[in-house]
Parts: structure tokens; sequence; C-alpha cells
């Protein structure tokens, strides 16, 4: 979903960051007002394979992506099955995992810094109305940073759970990962108060 | 202005007292605190960059007043964790290191050499691009490390920093710590071998100084009664 960024020369690589963000907020824009038809699916899926092949990420990529978003996509898919005609449905799920990819597209071509300052730069209009663009600079730059953190934790639970013999269940994987969680937030907390983040 | 001087500081949490009374007057380059759980050590600590507020009492540090100079205090002292991991704001090692001199109107390149010495000094140059949470607990504390230290601060505070190191790790911090800096440290540590190392100690208990002194006098005493 998230992910880091890797080295590459590739287009997408170069293009500044605050223009490929804005690029990728208009797509992402447009596809969730389009109507959920199969027209709509097959222009978005062929946008995500198009960017992700002149991008230089390749396929390789694009599957790993698509793996890691496989609960989401069983989470988001199921409940609409339910209630909804299945091209609506799937063309729903599909438009979203289609957003997500890019997403990611965008993340691994872009260095967290960079992200940052066209956002600071960005948004930088906000703060006549309050608004404050470092904090949500330093937002994004905190969620790509924690995520190895926080799948850190799930792995521990897993084992340590493992070890005792115990079965995974929600509740007995959830509650203690809300824990580590929270308790990373309190420490990290302290720690951008030390760095001087206000 | 150097040094730590605090009168009759006191700090509760609601109702709850953690620091009762202390007065302290420090110039000494390396301060050790010592004492058992949950005797203060960390509420000092914290006190030092304005992390926690006195509830009673003053206190000075290196010229500036905690409770009404934070912001600028915080650009003076640094301070290191024992949790490796909550100490990452960016993504990869550099970009951790480059982070702590946002704001200071430095160029790209001074920023860029700054960042390759300090991760030269610690050893971590070959990691500069690699993501942060991939180092060693030992190489995280090193990388906390070299993030504060690129300030410059006149302070150095760390809160148990070898707390999760094996052997050598903590080795490595300990040398940085108190044979390769020149600005002033408060270490809180239960490693006796560490607080040996510094030129006073400080003994808190039950929220109260109750010694201090010489860290050879101070641990023997302190070993013994905790023997
Ligand atoms: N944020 C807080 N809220 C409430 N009570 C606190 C808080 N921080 C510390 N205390 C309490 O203050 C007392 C001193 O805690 P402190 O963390 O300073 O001890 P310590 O000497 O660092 O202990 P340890 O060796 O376990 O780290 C303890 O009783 C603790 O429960
Ligand atoms: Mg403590």
């Amino acid at each position: 979903m998230i992910a880091l960024y890797r080295t590459g020369t590739g287009p997408l690589h170069r293009l500044a960051a605050g223009p490929k963000l804005l690029l990728f907020a208009v797509i992402a824009l447009t596809l969730s007002l389009l109507a959920p038809t199969l027209w709509m699916l097959g222009a978005a899926l062929a946008l995500v394979v198009a960017v992700y092949a002149v991008a230089g990420l390749g396929a390789r990529e694009l599957g790993r992506q698509l793996w890691t978003s496989r609960w989401l996509i069983v989470i988001m898919l199921v409940p609409q099955l339910i209630v909804l005609p299945p091209v609506v449905a799937v063309a729903n799920t599909g438009r979203v995992v289609a957003i997500i990819l890019l997403a990611a597209a965008v993340t691994l071509t872009t260095r967290v810094p960079a992200v940052i300052e066209a956002t600071e730069r960005g948004l930088g209009w906000t703060r006549r109305f309050g608004g404050n663009p470092a904090l949500v600079g330093l937002v994004l730059a905190l969620t790509i940073t924690t995520i190895p953190v926080i799948a850190g934790f799930a792995t521990v639970i897993r084992e340590a759970q493992a070890a005792r013999g115990a079965r995974m269940r929600l509740t007995t994987f959830v509650v203690p990962l809300l824990v580590m969680s929270l308790r990373h937030a309190d420490d990290l907390g302290d720690a951008l108060a030390a760095r001087g983040v206000e | 202005m150097t040094g730590i001087s605090a009168r009759e500081v006191g700090v509760e949490f609601d109702g709850r007292v953690a620091l009762r009374g202390v007065s302290v007057e420090l110039t000494e380059r390396r301060i050790a605190v010592i004492g058992s759980n949950g005797s203060g050590k960390s509420t000092f600590a914290r006190l030092l960059n304005g992390l926690v507020a006195p509830t009673t009492g003053s206190l000075t540090v290196h010229g500036l007043d905690p409770a009404h100079q934070a912001r600028e205090l915080r650009r003076r002292v640094g301070f290191i964790f024992s949790n490796p991991d909550a100490q990452i704001i960016m993504p990869t090692v550099a970009e951790d290191v480059a982070y702590s001199l946002r704001g200071r109107g430095l160029a790209r390149d001074e920023v860029r050499d700054r960042v390759t010495a300090i991760l030269e000094r610690f050893g971590l140059a070959a990691h500069a691009d690699a993501p942060a949470h991939a180092l060693s607990s030992g190489q995280k504390q090193l990388l906390a490390l070299s993030a504060v230290l690129i300030t410059e601060p006149a302070l150095l505070v760390a809160d148990e920093p070898t707390a999760l190191l094996d052997a050598r790790n903590t080795r490595r911090i300990a040398a940085a710590l108190l044979d390769e800096l020149p600005q002033q440290l408060v270490l809180v540590t239960h490693d006796l071998r560490l607080a040996a190392r510094c030129d006073v100690a400080l003994w808190f208990d039950d929220g109260r100084l109750i010694a201090q002194g010489s860290p050879a006098e101070l641990l023997a005493r302190y070993e013994r009664e905790h023997a």
C-alpha cells in the first residue's frame, strides 16, 4: 500500500514531487467520480499497468503491492457483493484498488523529504485559515516510517502466541497490537517533543 | 551560564509525587543518575529539556528556565531514550538525521555535508540510504545519537540509552557518550559500570535526591544497600 522509496531513474522518479502529487490527486478524484462500470474499471487498471511499466517498477512490484492489499480487497468486496449488483461491486472495489496502487507508485518513486516539502509548499495558503502544513507533512512522513514498526509488532505477537501454542484469534491479536502501538505512539511523542517538534 | 541548578524542585502527576525537594548545582561534565525503579530518575531527566515541568521550586538549565523557555531549551538540550525504535522520524538513516536540521535555514549542500560527517563519525555512513528501521538496535541508538548531536546541543540527556543493548553495543554507545563528547552529559542508568565512569553521581530514592558525590564512593554504598 504505502511503500518505501525505491531508487530509480524512470520518468516518475524524475517528475518533481509537487506535480506528481497533484496529478495523483486529480486522477484519484476523477476515478472516484466516474460511474461504476466495467469501462471505468478497465481504464483504471490499464492506467495502473501503464504507470508501473513507464515508471520502471515492473510487474513484480505491481504483484507485490496487490498481494499486500489482498485483505483490504476482500474486506471491501464481500459486503458490496451482498448488497450491490456484481458489476458495481467489482468496479467500486477495483477503483479503490487502482487508487491504492497509484498511491504506492507515488511513494515508491518519491523520497519522503520531497513529499513533505511539496506538501508544505502546496498547502502554504492554508496557514491563513489556521492550517498547519508542516504538521501535515510530518504526519505523512511518520505514517510511512511507522508502517514497518507496526508490521514488526504484528510479527512479534504472532510468534509469541505461536510459541505458547495459542491459536490466532482476532481479539487475541488486535488487543496486544493496539497496546504496543499506543505505547509506541507515546514514546514517539516524547521523542518528537525532544527533537523540537511542537 | 553553563550547568544545571535546581532549587527545591518538586514534580507531581495528578496528585502523585514523582520528585520532591530536589536541590542541586551541577557543573561537572558527566553526571550519572542512579536509583531503583520508580525513584524519579526519568522525571529528573525530563525536567532538563522541558518534557516535564516542575510543580514547585525553580530550575535553570544552561541559563534557561524550562518553564518559560521550553522551545529554546529543546534546541540546546539533546535527549536520547532507551527505545531505539521510537526515536526514528524519517524513513532512511540520512533523512532522519537531516530532519534535525530543518528550519535552520541551512543550504542543502551544507545539510548533506554535516549529515555525512556525523554518520561517518558513528560508523553509519554505509547505511545512509538504508531504511532506518532495518538497522540493529545498537545502530539505531547510534542513529539517535547522530540525530541529536548534529544540532550541537550544549547538554545531552540520556535516559537508559543502553537498556536494550548487548554488551558490544553498550560499549560503543558508552564510549560515544562518556569519552567522545565535549558537552555536558546527564546519564540515567542501571548499569553501574557506566555510572562509575562519570564525574559525579546522583542517587534518587522515592522521589528524593538522597545522595550526591564521587561515583566511586556513592556506587559502593549503593551496591552495599542493594546487595
Ligand atoms: N507521566 C506520568 N504520569 C503519572 N505518573 C508518573 C508519570 N511519570 C512518572 N510517574 C510516576 O513518578 C514516579 C517516578 O517515575 P520515574 O519514571 O521518574 O522513575 P524512574 O526512576 O525513571 O524509574 P525506572 O527505573 O523504572 O525508569 C513513579 O512512581 C511513576 O509511576
Ligand atoms: Mg526511568
